[in-house]
């Protein structure tokens, strides 16, 4: 499975709107959103804004960076698998 | 330590359950004459843990504490929030096994009262024991609307709802007034209590500030726009069965 990042600016309603939308062969799997400084300690944060199918879980997990994010995401439509 | 009357501890309780209903002098004195334990805890310290048998019942005296109940991968969901004059624990009189925990979320002092007291109690103060039926109740009842909100209020609302709840409860108990009151709940806490994270917090508050509807610093809310909070959460005091009275 590859997964291809695209920025995309998400109209979250807040100052947090560079995103990055992430695809998953192809098929989007979850929009990412950078974290303004409004967050303190958050801020630069990678927030998983929106997840598809097994990408959406209720616990919204904030990432350092978007390494780690896209390793979350993998791991979660590997077990799906 | 041993257990031993409490009259400041006890006019805490007493405090909160004139707050919902009419007490006898005689029911006051025997509130009074309960015998307790005191303990001081600190911040985020557990009080009784899910699957404890516990065999006494606390009282907040001073502080705040939270139900909660934890999941696999610390996934945690605050279930109620207390703050002095409650007692988390109460069920456990007749529930004898903790289906959750409750833990204090700020420096606490709390009144341990032994079940066979308050057993005794109840058995001798028909009434007393009428009224803590009737605090079950209402704790029931604030979960059926904590219930509505995590199903079908946005999170501006939900948010909006609960500062609502947290201030007519602070102030029914005389912690709050002038649309004043603490709060030293942290975004990861309204978060893991509203099924929200803290993201969505963090932008809710961002946004109540925006339009004055709230000021949020050092652990005070004050709430500048009343009726408009009022008006978004469709809140509805009625739940809380509080007992009017004269402000005094």
């Amino acid at each position: 499975m590859t997964l291809r990042l695209q920025p995309v600016r998400v109209a979250t309603d807040s100052y947090d709107i560079d995103g990055q939308l992430v695809f998953a062969d192809g098929f989007p799997a979850a929009v990412l959103v950078k974290l303004s400084a409004y967050h303190e300690d958050m801020a630069g944060m990678w927030f998983l804004e929106a997840g598809f199918g097994w990408v959406d879980t209720p616990n919204r997990p904030t990432f350092a960076d978007l390494d780690t994010a896209q390793a979350w995401i993998e791991q979660q439509l590997a077990d799906a698998a | 330590m041993s257990s031993a009357p409490d009259h400041h501890a006890m006019n805490w309780l007493i405090r909160k359950l004139e707050s919902i209903a009419r007490l006898s002098d005689k029911d006051r004195q025997a509130i009074e004459s309960l015998p307790v334990r005191i303990h001081k805890l600190d911040a985020r310290q557990d009080i009784v843990r899910d699957g404890d048998k516990p065999s006494h019942c606390c009282l907040i005296i001073d502080g705040w504490a939270c139900r909660y109940k934890l999941l696999s991968q610390g996934k945690r969901q605050i279930l109620s929030f207390h703050i002095p004059g409650d007692i988390p624990d109460l069920q456990s009189l007749h529930i004898h096994t903790m289906d959750h925990s409750l833990g204090t979320m700020t420096k606490a002092t709390v009144a341990f009262i032994p079940h066979e007291n308050l057993r005794d109690l109840t058995a001798r103060h028909p009434g007393i024991a009428a009224i803590l039926w009737r605090d079950t109740l209402i704790d029931a009842g604030i979960f059926r609307e904590w219930l509505v909100s995590m199903g079908r209020r946005s999170a501006f609302e939900h948010v909006a709802h609960l500062f609502c709840e947290l201030y007519l409860k602070l102030q029914a108990v005389g912690l709050a007034g002038n649309y004043r009151c603490p709060l030293p709940v942290t975004q990861a806490d309204l978060a893991d209590a509203l099924g929200l994270t803290p993201v969505h917090i963090n932008r809710v508050l961002q946004e109540m500030r925006g339009k004055t509807l709230i000021t949020l610093r050092s652990s005070t809310l004050v709430i500048e726009a009343w009726n408009e909070l009022l008006r978004v959460s469709e809140f509805d005091p009625t739940y809380l069965h509080l007992e009017k009275r004269a402000t005094g």
